[in-house]
């Protein structure tokens, strides 16, 4: 399966809070834009993946593709269309497969009123937890207490984001950077987690074109093969009982990914992982191996995920000081990077890269979806 | 069904709870803290589950200690909602119970700055705003 497709186009649209554009339009929009990078017209695109949505309406997307596929996997959505694709893709049932995305995230309405259900396996919001940062707050609690971790180090993690973004116009963080001050003195939302350690939702729309990688190599676009993937849910560790300790059941996806990809983390040159709180990059480190576990607290504040780091991670600000369209938020700058085409925050040294998708999946608190992809600019 | 199980069938359903662990809600008024348990291995899981080694066969409700310790927790600053600025700041505790699941809950007797990873705890049984007697956790005495 090493690098037997690989992604020719994609198209990024406006990001950012309040755009006052639809979330259809965000997805058209998304569509045009990939297929003009990749110079196709509107024909080429046989496959259909959308994500998060029940239906899509292809007659206003201008589209005609033979199959149209909804799949809903939490942050691990994007990633998990990718695969998917490809597995359109080797069984012979489409040759071009968009996979898209748009959401006007910024202008949905706080719901109010939840179920006792809701944040699941065993009804936590009926004593009060609401919202991901606090779920997040959970892991976070559990890694301080085992490891020390602190929340000037989680503060590391949102100050080296935003140092990334700072650079990149079109993102939340672009010209406004953030010290460790900043950080500390931001209101705590849920305990430990602050203002600064959480992601914001924005709007915007996102599509990539994926194909063989035999196809990919008459397109004008530089490739970007798709090396090795791989899947992981964290129910294993819910019934281990040991799901405060992983973020999210990383082992069996980075190990079929890196199968796969036929590397091992010493080829990865930077990550890109799921980070909708800061506790969520700083454990992935560990989980894959990039870092020794429970050192992500002092990795992040020696500079460790920074350009001239080890692992330079979430290299275009991430979800926390970029923009929010998921798990392709990484994917996107994923992309940039092995382009080279991430402009002034493009890294010297970017040929293969990692990332990570995770997301609330099958109904249940902390036992979340994950997805690995490794991406590499040779096949 | 009873007049009063039929009730709390009625009140779960609203509120969104899962209809499989009604007898745990059911338990819970008369004071009694149930676990779901296979009856081939003993296992203790919470909520109610299949076993993930002998299926569904032998699960049964099982009283439990209403015992464990504190695993992790967050405190709740941020008011979402009207309703939660009453409250904050408050504790969503996860204790992990002495027979092996986890279970979410509030934390009730224990100042803000003495709560601790690792504390003895116990259950005790209130009634919700939303009218369902829940277990609640607090320090062990001594």
């Amino acid at each position: 399966m090493r690098a037997a497709c690989a992604i020719v186009g994609m198209g990024l649209t406006a990001q950012g809070i309040g755009l006052g554009i639809g979330s259809r339009e965000l997805r058209a929009q998304a569509i045009d834009l990939a297929l003009a990078d990749a110079g196709l017209e509107r024909d080429a695109i046989d496959g259909y993946i959308h994500t998060y949505l029940d239906r899509e309406d292809l007659r206003y997307m201008g589209l005609s593709p033979n199959f149209s596929l909804s799949i809903l996997a939490g942050g691990a959505t994007p990633a998990l269309s990718i695969l998917s694709a490809i597995g359109a893709i080797v069984s012979g049932q489409a040759e071009m497969v968009a996979c898209v995305y748009g959401q006007a995230q910024s202008a949905r309405e706080a719901s109010g009123g939840q179920k006792i259900g809701a944040y699941a396996y065993g009804y936590p919001s009926l004593y009060g937890l609401v919202g991901a940062a606090a779920t997040h707050a959970l892991h976070a609690r559990r890694h301080m207490h085992l490891y020390g971790t602190t929340s000037a180090q989680l503060g590391a993690v949102a100050v080296t984001q935003r140092r990334y973004a700072t650079v990149r116009p079109g993102t939340l963080g672009y010209g406004k950077p953030i010290t460790l001050d900043d950080h500390q003195a931001s209101p705590m939302i849920a305990d430990p987690l602050r203002r600064l350690d959480c992601t914001r939702d924005t709007d915007g729309g996102i599509a990539v074109l994926v194909t063989s990688a035999a196809r990919a190599k008459t397109l004008r676009t530089r490739p970007v093969y798709i090396l090795g993937g791989g899947t992981g849910h964290n129910i294993a560790n819910w019934h281990r009982g040991t799901v405060y300790e992983h973020h999210d059941n990383i082992a069996p996806a980075k190990t079929r990914a890196f199968a796969q990809a036929r590397l091992t983390i010493k080829d990865i040159d930077i990550a890109q992982l799921y980070d909708p709180f800061t506790i969520s990059p700083l454990m992935q480190l560990e989980a894959y191996g990039f870092v020794r576990e429970g050192h992500g607290g002092p990795f992040y504040a020696d500079g460790g995920a920074g350009p001239d780091g080890p692992i330079p991670t979430n290299t275009g600000g991430g979800q926390l000081s970029a923009y929010y369209t998921t798990g392709f938020t990484g994917i996107a700058e994923a992309i940039l990077q092995l382009r080279g085409e991430a402009g002034a925050g493009q890294l010297k040294r970017a040929r293969t890269a990692l990332v990570s998708g995770h997301g609330f999946n099958a109904g249940v608190q902390n036992t979340w979806a994950h997805a690995t992809l490794i991406f590499g600019n040779e096949p | 069904m009873s007049d009063h199980a039929s009730e709390l069938l009625t009140r779960i359903t609203a509120l969104g709870g899962d209809v499989l662990d009604l007898p745990f809600w059911q338990a819970c008024r008369d004071g009694r803290f149930l676990l779901h348990a296979c009856g081939v291995c003993g296992r203790h899981y919470w909520p109610a589950s299949r076993c993930v080694v002998h299926g569904d066969a032998r699960m049964r409700w099982v009283a439990a200690s209403g015992r464990g310790t504190l695993y992790t927790y967050t405190v709740m600053h941020h008011a979402y909602t009207a309703a939660m600025k009453a409250r904050t700041p408050y504790v969503v505790a996860v204790v992990r119970l002495d027979e092996g699941p986890y279970f979410h809950s509030g934390l009730i007797d224990c100042a803000l700055d003495d709560v601790a990873i690792g504390m003895r705890l116990e259950a005790t049984m209130i009634e919700h705003d939303n009218g369902l007697v829940a277990p609640v956790f607090r320090p062990v005495p001594g």
